[in-house]
Order: C-alpha cells, then sequence, then structure tokens
C-alpha cells in the first residue's frame, strides 16, 4: 500500500517538483487547495512556494487543529516557507505562524541576500542515510530561528543557521530537497520511509 | 559554504537547442529537455531556457518544452525571453519554471518587477541584462540585442534590484559568442555594486574563462552554452578543473 500524502497548494507557485520527487519515492499524492482538507490528511507535504502571510492567511483559519496534528505526530515536510510557518511569526509578514516550533523567522544576518545557490548541510539525522553528497540547493532570506532544541542540521553562509529542524514527526526544511538533484530525491525518499515507519 | 554555479544554457527556438554568434547565424544543437537531463547528471547546478524567438505560436512551443523539461529536472530551472507580461510569468512557473528572467518588459515597465516580486516571491524574479559597451560606460539594450536604450547598465542593475530582482541574469553582447571569456570589467562592476547574485554570461569559450570570472569577480554563477552544446567539456570536467584551482563548487 503506497503512502497518501497531502500537498498544500497554497495558489502560487508550481508543485510539480515536489509532487514528482514523491510520486517517484513511491508516494500517492493528493493536492488540496481547501486547507481544511489537511485535517483529514495521513502525511502532510507544506511546499516551499509563495509568500509567509499569504500563506499563512489561508492557513490561519485551521492552524489551532493543524499544530495538534502536528505535536501528536502526524508526519510531515515543511520545505522554504512551509517550514518558516512551523514557527510563532515571521519578520516577511505580520500573520502569525502555526506556532508549532517555538521561535521566529528573522532575515539572515547579512545585506547579500537571498542566499541562492548549493550550500552544504552539517547534521547526522538519520534522514541522512546513504547521502554522500550533502549540497543541497537554497533560495532564501529569511531563516527559522528556534528557541527550543530542534535543530537537526545545519549551514553556513554569513552565520550558522538551521536548515533542517524536527520536532514530534515534523520536518521543515530550509533548503529545497526536490530542486536538489540525487540528494535531494533520497531526502525525500528517506522522508517517505520515515514516515511509513510512523504509521 | 555557499558554492559557485555553473549554468549551462540553452537558446531555444521552434523547439530545439540552438546556439549563434553575437544573437545570429543559428546551429542545430539538439532536443531541450534530453540535454536537460544530461546537464543535470553531469552536475549542472541549474539550467537556464532562453526564448530566441518572439511570435506568440513559438512562445506555446517554449511553454511545452519547459514543461516536458520540468518533468524530468530536479534542479531549478530558470526560463527567459519573450516574457511581456505578468501573465507570461505566471505560465511559465506553471509550466514547471522555477525562476523566470525578465529583459525587455522590466524596461518597458520596471515596476512590474516589484510586481512579478510581490506575486510570486523575489527568489524568482531574475532580472536579464544585456549590455554593451560605448566608451567608458555599458547600455543596456533590448528585445534580444536589437534596440539600444539610454540607460547605464550599472545604473540600471541597481534600479532593478531597488525594485525587487532576485537575481541578475548579465549578458555582455560584445562578448557574446565570440568565445574570448567573460566581460570581466562589466561583470565586476555590477557584481560588486550589487547584493543580489550576479550571473556572468556571454563570451565563454574554454575552462579557463570560467575560472578567470570566479577569480577575479564576485559573480555567483557562470552560464555558458556552446562548450557544453559542443561537448567540448562535460560539466564534470569543469568543475574538477575549478576545484583543483581552489574555487568552491558542489
Amino acid at each position: 500500500m503506497s503512502l497518501n500524502v497531502t500537498l498544500a497548494d497554497y495558489g502560487v507557485g508550481n508543485l510539480h517538483s515536489i509532487s514528482k520527487a514523491l510520486e517517484n519515492c513511491g508516494a500517492k499524492v493528493t493536492v488540496v487547495e481547501d486547507m481544511s482538507l489537511l485535517l483529514d490528511a495521513q502525511y502532510i507535504v507544506l511546499p516551499g512556494v509563495g509568500a509567509f502571510s499569504r500563506t499563512m492567511e489561508r492557513l490561519l483559519p485551521y492552524s489551532e487543529e493543524i499544530r495538534d496534528m502536528l505535536l501528536s505526530g502526524t508526519p510531515c515536510l515543511g520545505i522554504c516557507i512551509g517550514a518558516h510557518i512551523l514557527y510563532q511569526g515571521s519578520d516577511e509578514g505580520t500573520a502569525p505562524g502555526l506556532g508549532f516550533i517555538e521561535g521566529r523567522v528573522a532575515k539572515l544576518h547579512t545585506h547579500q541576500v537571498p542566499e541562492m545557490g548549493w550550500n552544504s548541510i552539517e547534521g547526522d539525522d538519520p534522514i541522512f542515510e546513504g547521502i554522500a553528497n550533502r549540497y543541497f540547493y537554497f533560495a532564501h532570506t529569511y531563516i527559522g530561528r528556534p528557541e527550543e532544541n530542534v535543530m537537526v542540521g545545519t549551514t553556513h553562509y554569513h552565520e550558522t543557521f538551521a536548515s533542517l529542524v524536527r520536532k514530534a514527526n515534523t520536518y521543515g526544511s530550509q533548503f529545497h530537497p526536490e530542486k536538489s538533484s540525487d540528494s535531494g530525491l533520497r531526502f525525500i525518499s528517506n522522508f517517505v520511509r520515515f514516515a511509513e515507519g510512523c504509521q | 559554504m555557499l558554492t559557485r554555479r555553473i549554468i549551462p544554457c540553452l537558446d531555444v527556438k521552434d523547439g530545439r537547442v540552438v546556439k549563434g554568434v553575437q544573437f545570429q547565424n543559428l546551429r542545430d544543437c539538439g532536443d531541450p529537455a534530453t540535454l536537460a537531463a544530461l546537464y543535470e547528471k553531469e552536475g549542472g547546478d541549474e539550467i537556464a531556457f532562453l526564448d530566441v524567438t518572439a511570435s506568440l505560436e513559438e512562445r506555446k512551443t517554449m511553454l511545452h518544452v519547459v514543461e516536458r523539461a520540468a518533468d524530468q529536472l530536479f534542479i531549478p530551472l530558470t526560463v527567459g525571453g519573450g516574457i511581456r507580461t505578468k501573465d507570461d510569468m505566471r505560465n511559465a512557473l506553471n509550466a514547471g519554471a522555477d525562476k523566470v528572467a525578465l529583459n525587455s518588459m522590466a524596461v518597458n515597465d520596471p515596476e512590474i518587477i516589484s510586481e512579478c516580486a510581490e506575486d510570486f516571491g523575489r527568489q524568482c524574479v531574475v532580472v536579464a541584462i544585456d549590455a554593451k559597451r560605448d566608451g567608458d560606460s555599458w547600455y543596456v539594450h533590448t528585445y534580444g540585442g536589437t534596440r539600444s536604450t539610454k540607460l547605464d547598465a550599472v545604473e540600471w542593475a541597481k534600479t532593478v534590484v531597488d525594485k525587487g530582482a532576485g537575481e541578475i541574469l548579465l549578458t555582455s553582447m560584445d562578448a557574446d559568442g565570440m568565445k574570448t571569456g567573460y566581460d570581466i570589467p562589466l561583470t565586476r562592476k555590477i557584481a560588486d555594486e550589487v547584493d543580489v547574485p550576479v550571473i556572468a554570461s556571454g563570451g565563454c569559450g574554454s575552462v579557463e574563462h570560467i575560472h578567470e570570472v570566479f577569480e577575479q569577480t564576485a559573480a555567483s554563477a557562470a552560464l555558458a552554452a556552446s562548450i557544453f552544446h559542443f561537448r567540448k567539456y562535460t560539466v564534470g570536467e569543469v568543475k574538477e578543473y575549478l576545484r583543483d584551482r581552489g574555487i568552491h563548487v558542489r
């Protein structure tokens, strides 16, 4: 039986790559525009397209329920903006975040933004299993700054920041695994195996 | 540490990859989707597709090419050329592009840069600047290099960043297709003046040229076409050469 992943479509940007990557790893992907459908999800992927406030506008009516789902162990992968909304809020917008992770999203400590390109990740979380080349693709100006112990991957760009966080069965990645060639596909495949193991 | 990027560039006309000299004399180089997938395998960091035609019919062909290529690509894809409206940009993104390069449209109406950044996110708005030297300055040209403007390329680069461009694709028209190396003074000047990443383009004829532009300027990426299309080097060979000389690449 294949894994049923619910992919949130906030209405901006393309979800081709992440859908394709999940499908390649054997998952069945359901794209939902109605965010209330996330509440029925077995596994959630929050993709990395769009801006903070516009994304949260859609999620806000369900934010408490989604937070409770994640706290009680529903497996979830949040990518870039999809990871930012896991926090309590962001300097990028006025809307509150889901508040699943303590801390806020703030600008990188440099004028040289966006950070765009391939950077390496340090960390020994099992989700990196079998990934020899640790370079992943980043495209961001903001970064989540957790105030609890959830950091499982770090990256350096003018400062050392949390490029991968993990809490309960949720991973939040600042990089784009769906744009990170073989290393990214293996990361997604490892997430799918991890999510299956949470059943 | 963030690495320098190598971006194979595919000029696309009538659904085929072509390569010209100073924007003219086009030669057929193969199928865009096949080449893009090959370059990913070799270690290309991103792919750029530039539509070198302009008619409406051909632009539809281009969207199919983007769809077909994006379907088997897991690295970022930038699409440029012939983007005239915000809807064109949306269509390219929906077809599978990760970033869209604006050129003439941005010159005609600079506010469109801000609107696109707001709607789609700054990281997917690339402004392409085609610059040609005249005396001690470089001037912006539009419509595939056919029309000159009075815009100073360095000032224009600063303007587009203020408006919300997330990246600059800087092509030297003097160097394009000449295979004599990137325009180092132009690239250095603009890469030093703006905070967003600058992609150096035009003039690459050998791996030494890529080394030179990374060593002598702050360009964050180098774009090249013919050295890859005509199989002078694989992307992997270029990276090995750079790595051996202390340039940080993936």
